[in-house]
């Protein structure tokens, strides 16, 4: 264990809180898919995102996080999750094309670490994000054709909301701090790109059209830097009392 | 279009592949990953989706033919 530069704490925080929320996103559909393969694919990403979630509270107790705010113990304002996921509103397709955004945007900037506490641990999730992702845009291919109007409008919203949470295009080479501190091995302005190209490229002969997508989100006089979005926002407070178990309290060992 | 897929696999290299199931899928891509999440139970060398329709039974009850 070593310290992290400053930034450092709310970057790690925001992934973990995104992976915290995906995981209950996971669960929540994992039975409504439209067949048991899916049901199945969703009910094993939300247990390995509960495992990542998991391995990242160990290091973010070692830079001083306390474990009970950590464990849901905080306002909702206080989760700093993508904005996308804070509720998932219309039907499987809208919940795909939701969780693809957040999951993709919450593993480039987890792979863009480069700092000795992460190294082995990434490598193990990376094991774990290919087939999330791998499925996820394995669905989207399939849905771009049966769903292209939905799929294309809720890209339209939650696109810029993952964009926001990469971050702002102004953090560059020259002034992305946690790039300039060397806790990351590329500047936001880079994972953008790349991330923008992956899903280009995936919709690339499809009916589904990214040209209203807007690209430039987010504003960065009003972005906020620790919950890595605009306009405020939260999972809702009974999200948060499930996520923190409270009706199974009695059954905690101590 | 939803095609079925077969799905065969071996634990160790120099094992047997076996048959071990099937999946229905919308493409090979979405196969492949229903197979591996659907089919998790070992930690396989080798993992493969066939399309059902490129199974070519072999005919193995074929009578001797008679000649004519």
């Amino acid at each position: 264990m070593s310290e992290w530069p400053d930034p450092a704490l709310d970057y790690v925080q925001a992934i973990t809180d995104t992976k915290l929320v995906l995981g209950h996103r996971y669960a929540q559909w994992s039975l409504t898919g439209p067949s048991l393969e899916d049901d199945i694919g969703g009910a094993s990403a939300a247990q390995e995102e509960v495992g990542h979630v998991r391995q990242l509270f160990r290091l973010l107790e070692d830079q001083g996080r306390d474990s009970d705010w950590l464990d849901g113990h905080r306002d909702p304002e206080e989760v700093n999750n993508v904005a996308s996921l804070d509720s998932i509103d219309g039907e499987w397709p809208e919940y795909l094309a939701t969780i693809a955004t957040a999951d993709r945007a919450a593993w480039y900037l987890l792979d863009a670490i480069d700092h000795e506490d992460f190294g082995g641990m990434v490598t193990k999730m990376g094991e774990d994000e290919y087939f999330h992702l791998e499925y996820h845009d394995a669905r989207l291919e399939s849905l771009a054709e049966k769903e292209t109007e939905v799929i294309q409008s809720t890209l339209e919203e939650t696109l810029p909301q993952a964009l926001a949470f990469i971050g702002p295009a102004e953090h560059d080479a020259e002034s992305d701090p946690l790039y300039g501190a060397g806790f990351t091995d590329r500047p936001v302005a880079e994972i953008r790109e790349s991330y923008l190209r992956h899903f280009e490229d995936l919709f690339e002969g499809t009916s589904v059209s990214l040209e209203n997508v807007d690209r430039s989100a987010p504003d960065l006089e009003a972005w906020n830097e620790t919950r890595r979005r605009v306009n405020g926002g939260s999972i809702p407070e009974a999200d948060l009392v499930q996520i923190r178990g409270d009706s199974n309290e009695l059954y905690v060992m101590d | 279009m939803t095609r079925h897929y077969e799905v065969f696999a071996r634990i160790n290299q120099g094992d047997e592949t076996l048959h071990i199931g099937n999946v229905q899928a919308d493409s090979d891509r979405l196969a492949k990953l229903y197979a591996h999440n659907t089919f998790d139970e070992e930690d396989w060398d080798f993992l493969a989706v066939v399309r059902r329709e490129d199974v070519l039974e072999v005919d193995v009850d074929q009578e001797v033919l008679s000649p004519a």
